[in-house]
């Protein structure tokens, strides 16, 4: 009988190898399934910007001679959902301009394709808060093929030449080719395969105990009558392999539903086509074959007692399997490395590497520390236990810390990476709000010296045919030197200056004429600075020079002291706006340049919330899975621990002893591992945390509710585990005294 | 033999069927106090079945079982449970002692479980394992006692509560013929100290011989019950 038939016959005879087999082949699945879908990340963030390239600005394309075509794009957004608007302009035969997939037709001059999204949207605002922003008529839709995601919000303007905004630059066609790699969603799918793939291989192992003791037993009987270890050893493979087969196949098979609730997540503002995820053969059948290998692999490595020493493995013998205490000195260690590499990092670049191989060996830290409190924390209550519970629970813990801790192991990296991510984010997010140079409640708009009059009047009069008291204003920008100082300076009156500009909130402003600045400002030195020549244009040395607010770290000039012929650097005009208003402000401006990129504080603000929302997201997600993941195979585990010793426990009903009682005993020694571990490790993720963000900020980083996160899905796990201490010892229960 | 009007332990028309199949078909048993009493059969007669179903771990299907004169059979699992861990105590085959447990915790866990306090429990634990034998290895786990002293062990558990039946499924079974003997004698001695009942399960007719009663059971009925010695 070869090893695969003698297998089969395990598993149709034993009901428990039956189900330690069914576990184990769903573990399988699952990792199988999560590494498949992690991989695909990388590749589908690739797909879905290979599909937006035409959105995208694409400087190698940009020719002296050979442009077809006239390109600009810029973004926009409405109730803080992200327009992206591409303007074009035919620079030869409208028929000679390769179109994108995904777009029929290059929109004439007055002619838009919309996305379907925007497409809905626009119809059903009005018209002054949306549709007016494109000055142009919709003639039809863009295709999936031309779209970043599903509900992304997009338009292509046509235009003819002369009414291309600014911006627009000359290009030989549309953006095609091969996208960047999403790098943060690349980094992140990494950090996944290790914080995911760890807990399912536990789920794995977890299942093969609860077959462990009779395997053992089966084994080293087979070892006895003479089978050699070779022999045992391909039992053992054949027997984990049709499981890891199994397994692996319906990790294939279930990926494309996997893919599909991954559809549903959104990234960078949007969720993904469900075409997104596939991923080629080549990659999907050496990915099931390395998790088969990984898991037949490990099942063969623990087999080592029996195949070495088959008569201790019938016994019933029971060895304490203590720690050294020199487990204890690697966090220290690491941590110290950690944070050596980081104060390098910050005074040198080029020192991520060793950062990163030090931020590794923290992360493996716990595994090996885990165990030792886990150990240290079952002396305590071998030592003052008081009730049989804290008695049993304490001595398995003290004799067998990597056991207990085991089921514990997946929910560490978890948490650790989670408490981590959970302790930056706040700290970032808070440090977000720095966009000093924008104004709340106030939409900017870059133009030419030339353009900037024509825009204001635009805008005024549309201002005014919405009913809009506000109007538009132009902010000049140059620099004033001042001896050896250089300071930004902004033409406008001091009215203007506290309707536009940040930090002026206190600014008093004088009768007459002024200048304004924070700082003391020597006119008889100080001049308007020309880049173009290198030399300084006088300011009037007579002007009256008021105090501006230091929060406003400008310089104001009254356009009446503005000396002619001094160059301005750069040509804004600004509405304020209202929350009310801010949608039809928009569209005043818009329609007024005809698609240059109009910014506001809210808006940057926006992208970064949407960027942190994200992290948060996939965060959450990645705990919420591992700790799972985690929660079943300490289960699992639990449940295995009650079966290796039934007899005994079923010894200790039959004599009298309640379920609950021995239930509270097993719960115990479930739950504190795990708590232990979690605890741990979302302490030192935290540490790390803080000091990741002393390398890039100066502030005091944030705590929110959301650091507890860690703790609390390893309370789950823990929970999980101890769930099922009851059900399997009311089993044992059922007939106490059956032998194994 | 012992005269006493009133049994400690009966059992009337014990019927015991799994499936199809009697292991107990019938079954009438006195046991009273102090008595010590072997129930011999080849494997399969019912003699285990019979233990199981006088200690109330196994419910009969017919039949009544008393206790001092008070029914047990139809107790429910929490109250059978109680009975079991304050009445009876019990000695298996291969000691099933809590593997992590040291020797003197293994006997004092039936007192924890009863809600006696750690120096109570731990005080009478180390008493009953000085009186079998075993002082100095009170701290032994049961992986590092002998076959022999982990009996002893467990017998000391079934008595340190003062139970009034113990309950011993085929004691010997992994012992050879001579630490056997000697853990039967442990376990007898230290009975009739207690006044405690002792039924010994077993196959081994050499050991039933040596005991003041045996009764003999075949498919599930009993055989004979004569005083032995």
């Amino acid at each position: 009988m070869n090893p695969v038939q003698l297998a089969l016959r395990v598993l149709r005879a034993d009901r428990r190898t039956r189900v330690a087999t069914l576990l184990t082949a769903v573990g399988v699945a699952v990792a199988t399934a999560l590494v498949l879908l992690l991989a695909s990340l990388p590749m589908a963030a690739e797909a879905r910007a290979e599909r937006a390239l035409w959105q995208q600005p694409q400087y190698e394309l940009s020719t002296g001679g050979g442009a077809t075509i006239s390109w600009s794009s810029s973004t926009d957004e409405i109730d803080g959902e992200l327009i992206t608007r591409v303007d074009v302009a035919p620079l030869v035969d409208p028929a000679d301009v390769t179109l994108p997939p995904g777009i029929e037709r290059l929109p004439g001059p007055g002619e838009m394709l919309q996305s379907p999204d925007l497409a809905t949207l626009a119809r059903e605002r009005p018209p002054a808060e949306l549709a007016d922003r494109f000055g142009a008529e919709p003639v039809g839709l863009l295709g999936d093929d031309a779209l970043r995601f599903p509900e992304q919000l997009v338009v292509l303007v046509g235009h003819s030449r002369d009414t291309m905004p600014d911006s627009a630059m000359e290009l030989s066609s549309f953006g095609f080719g091969d996208a960047e790699p999403d790098e943060l969603l690349s980094l992140l799918a990494g950090v996944g395969v290790v914080v995911l793939l760890v807990p399912s291989l536990v789920l794995v192992a977890s299942a093969s105990r609860l077959i462990a003791a009779r395997r053992e037993r089966r084994l080293a009987a087979l070892r006895l009558a003479g089978a050699t270890p070779a022999q045992v050893t391909a039992m053992v493979a054949a027997e984990t392999g049709l499981a890891a087969v199994a397994g692996a196949v319906l990790g294939v098979a279930a990926s494309p539903l996997l893919h599909r609730l991954a559809a549903f997540v959104p990234w960078a503002g949007g969720t993904w086509f469900a075409g997104d995820f596939v991923l080629p053969v080549w990659l999907v059948v050496p990915i099931a074959l390395v998790v088969v290998v990984l898991v037949v692999g490990a099942a063969v490595a623990g087999l080592r007692r029996v195949v070495n020493t088959p008569l201790m493995a019938t016994g019933t013998g029971y060895a304490r399997k203590p720690l050294s205490w020199w487990r204890l000195l690697l966090v220290p260690a690491a941590v110290a490395v950690f944070f050596w590499t980081l104060t390098q990092a910050s005074r040198q670049d080029g020192t991520m590497l060793p950062m990163l191989v030090a931020l590794g060996v923290l992360m493996w830290s716990p595994s090996l520390v885990g165990p030792w409190i886990t150990s240290a924390l079952g002396g305590v209550f071998v030592r003052r236990w008081r009730r049989p519970a804290a008695l049993l629970a304490g001595r398995r813990l003290r004799d067998d810390p990597k056991a207990a801790y085991r089921a514990s192991a997946g929910v560490v990296l978890a948490a650790f990476a989670g408490s981590m991510a959970l302790t930056l984010m706040p700290s970032l997010e808070a440090e977000s709000g720095y966009y000093s140079q924008f104004r709340e409640e106030v939409l900017y708009l870059t133009t030419s010296e030339d353009r900037a009059a024509a825009i204001v009047a635009d805008a005024d009069e549309a201002l005014a045919g919405y009913g809009l008291d506000v109007r538009a204003a132009r902010v000049d920008h140059a620099d004033i030197t001042s001896g050896q100082e250089l300071h930004m300076a902004v033409v406008a009156t001091c009215a203007e200056a506290k309707r536009l500009l940040p930090g002026t909130e206190g600014l008093t402003c004088r009768d007459a004429p002024a200048i304004y600045a924070s700082q003391p400002l020597d006119l008889a030195k100080a001049g308007v600075h020309d880049p173009s020549t290198g030399s300084t244009v006088p300011l009037p040395a007579d002007a009256p020079v008021a105090p501006m607010p230091a929060a406003a770290d400008v310089v104001v000039v009254d356009p009446v002291l503005w000396p002619s012929g001094a160059p301005a650097q750069g040509v804004s005009v600004a509405v304020p706006a209202t929350e009310k208003s801010r949608e039809i402000v928009r569209t005043a401006l818009l329609g007024a340049s005809g698609g240059e990129q109009v910014i506001s504080k809210e808006m940057m603000l926006g992208q970064q919330d949407t960027q942190l929302a994200d992290l948060r997201r996939v965060t959450v997600i990645g705990l919420v899975t591992a700790s799972l993941l985690a929660g079943v195979s300490a289960a699992i585990s639990t449940a295995g621990s009650v079966m290796d010793r039934r007899r005994t426990f079923g010894a200790l009903m039959a004599a009298g002893t309640p379920v609950r009682t021995l239930a509270r005993a097993l719960r115990a020694e479930a739950a504190l591992p795990a708590l232990v571990a979690t605890l741990g490790a979302g302490a030192l993720g935290t540490a790390v945390a803080v000091g990741l963000f002393g390398l890039v900020s100066q502030s005091a980083p944030v705590f929110s509710p959301w650091i507890a996160a860690p703790v609390v899905l390893g309370a789950l796990v823990a929970l999980l585990a101890a769930a099922v201490c009851a059900p399997a010892l009311r089993r044992v229960r059922a007939e106490p005294l059956v032998d194994e | 033999m012992h005269t006493q009007a009133t049994p400690l332990l009966t059992g009337r028309g014990l019927v015991k069927r799994y499936g199809q199949q009697y292991a107990l078909a019938g079954v009438d048993i006195d046991i009273h106090a102090g008595e010590v009493l072997a129930i011999v059969g080849p494997s399969g007669s019912g003699k285990t079945s019979l233990l199981h179903v006088l200690a109330g771990i196994l419910r009969t299907d017919e039949g009544q079982i008393t206790l001092g004169g008070q029914r047990i059979d139809q107790l429910n699992e929490t109250r059978r449970s109680e009975l079991r861990r304050t009445e009876f105590g019990f000695v298996f085959q291969s000691g099933m002692l809590v593997a992590e447990l040291t020797a003197e915790e293994n006997v004092a866990l039936p007192l924890l479980l009863g809600g006696r306090d750690r120096t109570t429990a731990l005080g009478a634990a180390r008493e009953w394992i000085g009186r079998l034998g075993l002082q100095g290895k009170e701290h032994r786990r049961p992986g590092e006692l002998s076959g022999g002293e982990a009996q002893r062990v467990a017998i000391a558990r079934a008595i340190a509560h003062r139970p009034k039946v113990i309950f011993a499924d085929e004691p010997t079974g992994a012992l050879d013929t001579r630490t056997g003997h000697d853990t039967v004698q442990a376990l007898v001695e230290s009975a009739r100290t207690t006044n405690t009942a002792v039924i010994i399960v077993t196959h081994d007719r050499e050991l039933a011989a040596s005991l003041p009663r045996t009764v003999a059971i075949r498919d599930g009925r009993i055989e004979q019950a004569v005083p032995t010695a």
